[in-house]
């Protein structure tokens, strides 16, 4: 009986020891879903990811990549074919390229874009150029902190793709191409791991080489071809930079809210648009919304100026058609209102006698100059890059 | 039996935390210590768009952010550094209001014991300022592209903005930009207390801007257009030396 009973313990012990270990192995393992009935299995595909190397100009700065995002080869290659593809779309009519087309420097040149049901939206299509260095929140308003966050908007938005992500991950697991692509890319090893979010980190990577070739004429001037620009762009340039002085040239104040060799501080500035009595009367709120604070409202995230000329209309909103009304509106120094930039206030010379002080302006053949230089950040090697078309 | 059922929970508890992964890690001599920078105006948390009294009128601020470098406590004649490099934005974007934010900054491995002072550098020093942006890892603080001024191949040491109303009307319609820049204006200023560092302690360094702008008992006067922004041509070495020259009068460090 004793003996049994010793058997017994025995066996209890080695079954819950097995049992133990068992279960801890279970919980040390990796994630790992059981494939879905009637998902497909992907093991057969090679799974080799090759880290992709952005090639960026040598005087720009390093391009932030995200650890949990790193780049591959297939990667970039599926988050192009999904930028350009419409299936994203509900009614598959509209790409991400739809509104981000290559020769517009990724806009689509609309004062406002225009979604699936032919509704418009409020704001214009940001350029996405060098948009791997925007790290402080994507969109005019900064609501997305990651590109990774960003890629999954537009398809649910009711007045752009109005779509819904199962919908269109439910056509990315039976399309005959996109279950390889989705392995290769991340290693996934069944069609029913395919998720909005490794969508998004590829379309995400695929954003992350859309950089600035530093051939553009500004580029050439600041690598030492001192012909690369003709007077005017250069005095355009010094105004642009505030360094006219020494030749008797105002400061324009430009490179304050454009800075960088990007030209973009990536911050959010009330520039001056919109005369309102009260902060919660501006149009468009822009920064405000996210926030929540009256005094963000009103302001938006400084572009990129780089392919400026090509990626008209101008502003969140598509106000302005032509660089040259964008330099009459900051030469007008603003509208005063409580939140706006100090440096938009303070374009030009200032005036003798005014108190409190007031600023010239530019004049006529200053703004010209401006909008010369402008031009002269105009990269076309950037965006006939055969990387970065339409696959299809 | 009961002994038995207990022993293989232990097993398991043994095995459970065996699993996660982790290494032995080897402690560092030292304890960490913390330095926390603070924005005030008048002795009071800076609070943007606030109006402040200034001379006989009222100004606004909009954004303050520094570099600071250099950062090492004093010991007598000898130094222990803890950081060639740090960012300092008291307004960032992301600040769920309208105060300064505190910037804590925490170094680990310093040496217990008790200090004589901390030694500060005011912007970027000019070994680190020869560089630019492209010479650093993305989440170095001198990769910020929007703190580097290209025509002055140098970095913005620090940002103050706001407004003034001159003439007290309610108005806020004077700009006030202040940009320090430039091998020139840096400084480092050293401030002698007892700092003791001890598991948890720390530091707190406050810039008071009433004090900046106030030199030598005098208001900067912000009747003189000039006064109002430090980037116009050869003024603007001489706005912002006044300015850099001020900050150890802005500068209270307190343990």
């Amino acid at each position: 009986m004793k003996k049994n009973i010793l058997n017994h313990s025995w066996h209890l012990f080695v079954l819950t020891a097995l049992a133990g270990v068992m279960l801890l192995w279970a919980a040390c393992k990796k994630d790992d879903p059981a494939p879905d009935n009637g998902e497909q299995d992907l093991t057969h595909i090679p799974y080799a990811p090759q880290a992709y190397t952005v090639v960026k100009p040598d005087h720009f700065p390093q391009v932030p990549i995200p650890a949990d995002n790193p780049l591959t080869v297939d990667g970039v290659q599926l988050g192009r074919r999904l930028f350009y593809d419409p299936i994203l779309s509900a009614d598959s009519t509209q790409s991400c390229s739809s509104c981000h087309l290559p020769q517009g420097s990724f806009t689509d040149n609309m004062a406002t874009s225009v979604g699936i049901d032919g509704i418009f939206g409020r704001r214009s299509a940001m350029s996405l150029l060098n948009v791997a260095y925007a790290t402080n929140g994507l969109f005019w308003d900064g609501r997305s902190p990651t590109l990774e966050d960003q890629a999954l908007r537009p398809v649910e938005d009711p007045i752009e793709m109005h779509n819904t992500w199962p919908n269109v991950i439910a056509k990315l697991k039976a399309h005959p191409t996109y279950p390889e692509l989705f392995r290769k890319a991340f290693g996934i090893r069944n069609t029913s791991e395919i998720t909005s979010e490794l969508a998004a980190k590829s379309i995400a990577q695929f954003e992350r080489i859309l950089i600035s070739s530093g051939t553009s004429r500004f580029d050439l001037y600041l690598q030492g071809d001192t012909d690369a620009l003709d007077d005017d762009e250069l005095d355009g340039k010094l105004m642009f930079f505030d360094e006219g002085a020494v030749v008797g040239l105002p400061d324009a104040q430009c490179f304050h809210c454009h800075g960088g060799l990007t030209l973009t501080g990536n911050q959010y500035f009330n520039n001056g648009l919109d005369s309102v009595a009260a902060l919660e009367d501006f149009p468009d709120r822009g920064r405000g919304e996210v926030t929540g604070n009256p005094y963000d409202n009103g302001k938006f995230r400084s572009p990129t100026l780089r392919n400026i000329a090509l990626s008209g209309p101008y502003m969140h909103d598509g106000r302005f058609a032509t660089l040259d009304e964008v330099l009459e509106h900051y030469s007008g120094n603003g509208k005063g209102v409580i939140n706006e930039d100090p440096f938009i206030r303070q374009i030009g010379f200032p005036v003798p006698g005014t108190n409190p002080v007031q600023y010239s302006g530019l004049t006529p053949s200053q703004k010209q100059a401006l909008v010369k230089f402008l031009h002269t950040l105009t990269d076309t090697t950037f965006i006939n890059n055969p990387d970065i078309q339409n696959p299809f | 039996m009961k002994n038995v059922f207990l022993f293989s929970l232990l097993v398991g508890l043994f095995l459970f935390a065996g699993c996660d992964g982790s290494e032995d890690i080897v402690q560092p001599p030292g304890t960490t210590f913390t330095v926390t920078f603070k924005a005030l105006y008048d002795g009071q948390p800076l609070e943007k768009y606030k109006n402040y009294d200034y001379d006989t009128y009222q100004v606004q601020f909009s954004r303050f952010n520094t570099f600071m470098s250099n950062i090492a406590l004093l010991d007598g004649a000898t130094t222990m550094p803890l950081s060639a490099i740090e960012w300092v934005d008291f307004t960032p974007d992301t600040a769920p209001d309208n105060f300064a934010v505190e910037v804590p900054v925490t170094f680990s491995a310093v040496p217990e014991g008790t200090y004589t002072g901390i030694r500060l550098g005011y912007g970027v020093p000019p070994a680190l300022n020869a560089k630019q942006p492209k010479d650093f890892a993305t989440d170095h603080p001198l990769s910020r592209e929007n703190e580097y001024w290209l025509g002055w191949q140098s970095y913005i040491f620090n940002k103050i903005e706001g407004q003034v109303d001159l003439d007290k009307n309610g108005v806020f319609d004077g700009g006030l930009v202040y940009h320090c820049g430039s091998d020139a204006v840096f400084r480092t200023y050293d401030f002698t207390l007892p700092i003791k560092v001890e598991p948890g302690s720390g530091i707190t360094v406050e810039f008071d801007l009433k004090d900046l702008f106030v030199i030598s008992g005098s208001w900067l006067d912000l009747n003189d257009p000039y006064n109002h922004i430090t980037s116009n041509d050869v003024n603007d070495v001489v706005i912002a030396t006044i300015l850099m020259d001020n900050f150890d009068a802005a500068t209270a460090v307190k343990q």
